[in-house]
């Protein structure tokens, strides 16, 4: 799981254009919206892409997307339980 | 009512935020140039810059600091007026690949959502916080020009007092090698021989992002006062000369207050040809002005002809380095016509004039 958080917050930090930020700086358990890493609703469509993308997995529920980009931690629990490659 | 050119900025092959080029400039060695960019951060937060292709960045910066030099801001700039041929071309050179790449899936938004042409323009409103008029022009080699022709139109009509007006574009590699391939550039670098040369094709690419601020009020600072600003479509040369005429007597003015002609002549026989006609046929022993050897070739080109003559009016002077003929400096140039045409179809006429 470590490394796949590791993984995770690389991607981010990429796909999202973090300009100077390290993997390090990312809490894996703080809030990515809001008072955390302060990403809005673009920045959820760029991660539902990334998921899709680089694990194959596919976020039709709204709803459900809201638990599971609540932080590194739970993208990555998500992702090691249905990723398809 | 009087209109004035306030203040300007530019990001291009030279130095950024200043007007050093126009004593000591520095001359491209490509023939696809890069814009030397300043340190966005210190412009743009981080967290918004980070969705930002480079031509938004230095539109948004260009665009700051010419606000800056006149104490504008969102709050009391009534229009947003912007000139791209490409618009964020990176952008949507990113968008196509993925989609390509993808295959037509897994595409990320920001790229979609920054590549079109009106995006410089409306990020810019966003970032400074104005409400009022927003337009873009995408007019190819004219895109600038049609910028000035709407902010003048309307600050003549009354409708706005001042306007933000801006040509920003920038070349790809995979665009120029399209272009390369119909010979739109030269194999070697601009030098001072092939570009006087009447039989050598091709220009050098360069990066355009200028910002430029008009209002109806004279103030200190003013650059200088447009007169008049005149588009043309596929003229012939009595048209031309008739409406250089009609422009000059409305003004009040004849052909030898003119003190310089500031032309888009870029090396390529078939763009200087126009110009070269003009030169024999109409404007005849008024000293050229010339200023792509310096920003290179690119589809908003002509905002630093209209720039390079602004700066000579308020700084008084016209260098040698600027001129293309003679190689006598001109002093307290009071008038100076910009004259831009695209492929000989689309052509522009802008009249300047020292802003007492």
């Amino acid at each position: 799981m470590e490394e796949l958080i590791l993984e995770l917050k690389k991607e981010i930090i990429e796909v999202l254009n973090l300009d100077g930020m390290t993997p390090e700086e990312i809490d894996e358990n703080a809030a990515l919206f809001g008072d955390g890493l302060g990403l809005d609703s673009i920045d959820a469509l760029e991660l539902i892409v990334l998921m899709e993308k680089n694990y194959g997995i596919k976020l039709a529920n709204a709803a459900e997307g809201r638990d599971i980009f609540r932080s590194v931690a739970t993208m990555a629990k998500y992702v090691s339980e249905h990723r398809t490659k | 009512m009087n209109i004035y050119i306030q203040a300007a900025s530019q990001i291009s092959t030279q130095e950024p935020l200043n007007e050093k080029w126009f004593d000591t400039p520095s001359y491209p060695d490509k023939i696809l140039n890069e814009s030397i960019d300043p340190d966005f951060k210190a412009y743009i937060p981080v967290m918004i810059a980070r969705r930002m292709g480079n031509l938004l960045k230095r539109g948004i910066v260009t665009s700051v600091d010419a606000l800056n030099k006149c104490s504008l801001n969102g709050d009391n700039l009534q229009a947003v007026i912007t000139g791209t041929g490409l618009g964020c071309i990176e952008n949507t050179e990113h968008f196509l690949n993925a989609v390509l790449d993808n295959e037509e899936s897994c595409l990320q938004p920001t790229f979609f959502i920054q590549s079109t042409h009106n995006t410089i323009s409306s990020q810019i409103a966003l970032f400074i916080k104005c409400h009022g008029y927003n337009t873009t022009y995408s007019h190819r080699g004219t895109s600038f020009d049609s910028c000035l022709l709407d902010a003048f139109v309307q600050m003549k009509l009354g409708l706005i007092s001042n306007a933000l007006v801006g040509g920003h574009d920038e070349m790809t590699p995979s665009y120029f090698t399209l272009l390369q391939k119909v010979g739109y550039w030269k194999n070697t670098p601009l030098t001072d021989e092939n570009f006087h040369a009447a039989d050598t094709r091709g220009s050098i690419s360069g990066n355009a992002s200028l910002s430029m601020v008009m209002a109806n009020m004279k103030v200190p600072y003013s650059l200088c006062q447009m007169r008049t600003v005149e588009m043309l479509y596929a003229p012939t040369m009595q048209e031309i000369k008739a409406k250089i005429d009609c422009m000059l007597e409305a003004n009040g003015m004849k052909l030898a207050d003119v003190d310089a002609v500031v032309m888009g002549l870029s090396g390529d026989k078939d763009n200087d040809n126009v110009y070269k006609n003009i030169m024999s046929e109409v404007t005849r022993d008024i000293p050229v002005m010339c200023y792509k050897h310096i920003f290179g070739e690119s589809f908003c080109a002509s905002a630093y002809g209209v720039y390079t003559a602004a700066t000579a009016i308020a700084k008084k002077r016209v260098p040698s380095h600027l001129l293309y003929s003679s190689r006598k400096e001109i002093l307290n140039p009071r008038n100076i016509l910009v004259f831009n045409h695209f492929h000989n179809i689309d052509h522009s006429l802008i009249l300047l004039s020292c802003p007492d």
